[in-house]
């Protein structure tokens, strides 16, 4: 089956998914899978969709921005490649950080995660500034490979927590999980 | 994906409410380590303790910083040392528990509960000598916790049995004086005591028990605390008893919860049964920490006046509720310890005279212990204390509950005067005894108070 991988961006509004999906339909393409999310006031999706044999990722795109023209989305289209760089046993685990806002802290967190060669899997993270470390948050998801040791990566984490003043915690998913869910 | 509500709660209950993992224990069945020969005896045991128990440290430590919780204490229990020693006597039995206590000690663990006997309707000769030598014995070691079950609601109580005991804990007293009778913090006394406590001084494994098993104690008194102070500060519409309750069985789910998760992960590690979760809010001499604390949270000036004993009621049913919710396999004692030293609200409320020995043994009737290390004077006679003792006892046969007591006649100390047992153990103000140092011919009559009617169910 021939994929595709759609990323969008504009300006949310009222219909911007009605609008994108309506011309996939048009392509004769099936959505997969779907993700969207609004950061602050932008629209992001990102759709995985099957398509016609007889139509490529060129034409794909050439159909979205006619059918969206005047919208002032932004679209890209390339073709879907089943990933290979992550097929290691791995555990999910929870990457938390609190405090103070500072330059670089994504910057530096990721690169202490992928040190380890462990993904990050989700992030959301949002600095509002001030006092609060409520206010200022990163909430990583991970996939740890079993391979890697935990305690290393933990203890890198620790020394960045010092040096940024952040409270950050690492904890398998599974503690959430039965915390939380019944 | 998690939603950050959720990550939230789940971070401020291990981070700022000292959710933690109690204990992790350890049971190792001894029956297979049975020798009439001392030396073969110790060292069978030895050998068993370290083949379970070598890896229980670092495997609770690393399970622990996976999640995120401390697994604060790695203890073991064992098979009733009276029943796997059966052919020894007095100064033999010492001897085992000094083997127990360096076998503790070369596996890191902080106790080893099991040097016990269940004697509820008679006693064997290894009965007589294990109860016989718990004074050295315990005096003599550090890690080693005794319990003796001498009451149960299917047998009645074994007053000769209290008798022994009350003799028993001043001679330990006695024996540990210059620890303020440290000793006797090591001593629990039960009615209907449960095959697999992993919380001590009543650890022990069950007859009927696995070889090995792994039960957890999981504790969080300032979680609750917290649950109950985020609701009233919140002003939540219809916040009455009921809803309290409901909180506080919700908040004692979840807790239960991470205990499963916890026990089930270090069992398998192990590569052997997951047993019992037992959540009881379990103090510890730390703000924060206290089931005292909770009793003011929800209005009370203090634990010791009235209205204790319904609050108290209400506290453990709720935790024992949200806990069976949470697992299918809880057990243990389960519910709220009322540990005057171990609890810094408790016993300040001791030191202010506010909590007596009668409303704590009224408490008793609802919570999930007993009268729990309670220092009384030193001069306090042994047919006073046995008194004592076998009103504890009566509640547990009458109510078909676990009752217990761990009480310290503290030496040469009297009413008011402090008592410092130190860690985890605390200190507390000495509680007055009424006629303390009176006669009691009723204990002294001795033979078993008969089981009561509601035995015979058969």
């Amino acid at each position: 089956m021939k994929k595709a991988i759609i990323t969008s961006l504009t300006d949310d509004r009222p219909g911007v998914l009605a609008s994108i999906s309506a011309s996939l339909f048009r392509s004769d393409c099936n959505l997969l899978q779907v993700s969207q999310t609004i950061l602050g006031s932008e629209f992001a999706g990102i759709f995985i969709v099957s398509m016609p044999e007889n139509l490529n990722e060129d034409e794909l795109k050439k159909n979205l921005e006619t059918d969206l023209r005047g919208e002032n989305i932004n679209i890209h289209v390339k073709p879907l490649k089943e990933s290979k760089n992550f097929e290691k046993p791995s555990d999910p685990f929870i990457v938390t950080t609190f405090g103070p806002d500072r330059k670089g802290l994504v910057s530096a967190v990721t690169a202490a995660i992928a040190r380890h060669n462990s993904n990050v899997t989700n992030l959301k993270a949002f600095f509002h500034g001030g006092d609060n470390p409520r206010d200022n948050v990163m909430i990583y998801e991970i996939e740890i490979p079993k391979s890697e040791n935990l305690k290393a990566l933990s203890e890198d984490l620790n020394k960045l927590g010092e040096k940024f003043s952040l409270e950050i915690n690492i904890q398998h998913r599974k503690i959430f999980d039965n915390i939380t869910k019944i | 994906m998690l939603n950050d509500l959720e990550i939230y709660s789940t971070l401020d209950m291990l981070n700022n409410a000292h959710l933690d993992v109690r204990t992790v224990t350890l049971g190792i069945s001894l029956f297979d380590c049975v020798s009439d020969d001392l030396e073969r005896f110790k060292s069978n045991i030895k050998k068993k303790i370290r083949f379970y128990a070598k890896d229980l440290v670092q495997i609770c430590n690393r399970t622990g910083e996976k999640y995120g919780i401390e697994v604060v204490n790695k203890r073991i229990s064992i098979s009733p040392v009276a029943v796997a020693a059966a052919p020894f006597q007095e100064n033999e039995m010492v001897e085992i528990a000094k083997t127990l206590d360096e076998a503790a000690r070369e596996v890191g663990v902080d106790f080893i509960g099991g040097f016990s006997a269940l004697v509820e309707k008679g006693m064997t000769n290894s009965d007589r000598a294990l109860i016989r030598s718990i004074p050295e014995a315990l005096s003599s070691t550090q890690r080693v916790c005794a319990s003796i079950n001498v009451a149960s609601t299917r047998e009645g109580i074994n007053m000769d049995a209290v008798n022994l005991m009350a003799k028993t804990i001043k001679q330990a007293a006695h024996k540990s004086a210059d620890k303020d009778g440290l000793a006797c913090a090591k001593i629990c006394v039960f009615s209907n005591i449960p095959p697999d406590i992993p919380f001590m001084a009543g650890a022990y494994l069950g007859i009927g028990e696995p070889d090995a098993v792994i039960n957890v104690g999981v504790s969080g008194p300032g979680v609750v605390k917290n649950e109950i102070e985020a609701a009233l500060k919140n002003k939540e519409h219809g916040l009455d008893l009921g809803r309290i309750a409901e909180l506080i069985k919700t908040t004692a789910c979840k807790v239960t919860r991470v205990g499963e998760l916890i026990g089930r992960e270090v069992a398998s590690e192990l590569k052997i049964p997951f047993g019992v979760c037992d959540l009881s809010l379990a103090p510890t001499p730390t703000v924060g920490d206290s089931v005292g604390e909770i009793f003011q949270s929800l209005g009370l000036e203090s634990i010791g006046l009235p209205g204790s004993t319904a609050l108290l009621a209400m506290l453990n049913d709720a935790v024992k509720k949200g806990g069976a919710f949470a697992s299918s396999h809880v057990g243990g004692l389960s519910g709220a310890f009322i540990p005057v030293s171990e609890d810094l609200n408790i016993a300040k409320a001791a030191e202010l005279g506010l909590l007596t020995i009668e409303k704590l043994e009224a408490m008793t009737c609802v919570c999930s212990v007993g009268l729990d290390m309670v220092a009384i004077p030193g001069d306090t006679s042994e047919e006073v204390l046995a008194g004592i003792i076998a009103d504890e006892m009566a509640i547990g046969m009458i109510n078909n509950k676990t009752t217990a007591t761990r009480i310290i006649p503290v030496p040469g100390k009297g009413p008011g005067e402090q008592a410092f047992f130190g860690g985890l153990l605390g200190h507390a103000a000495i509680i007055d005894v009424k006629n303390r140092t009176g006669k009691n011919n009723f204990v002294k009559l001795g033979g078993r108070i008969p089981a009561p009617i509601h035995s015979l169910k058969n």
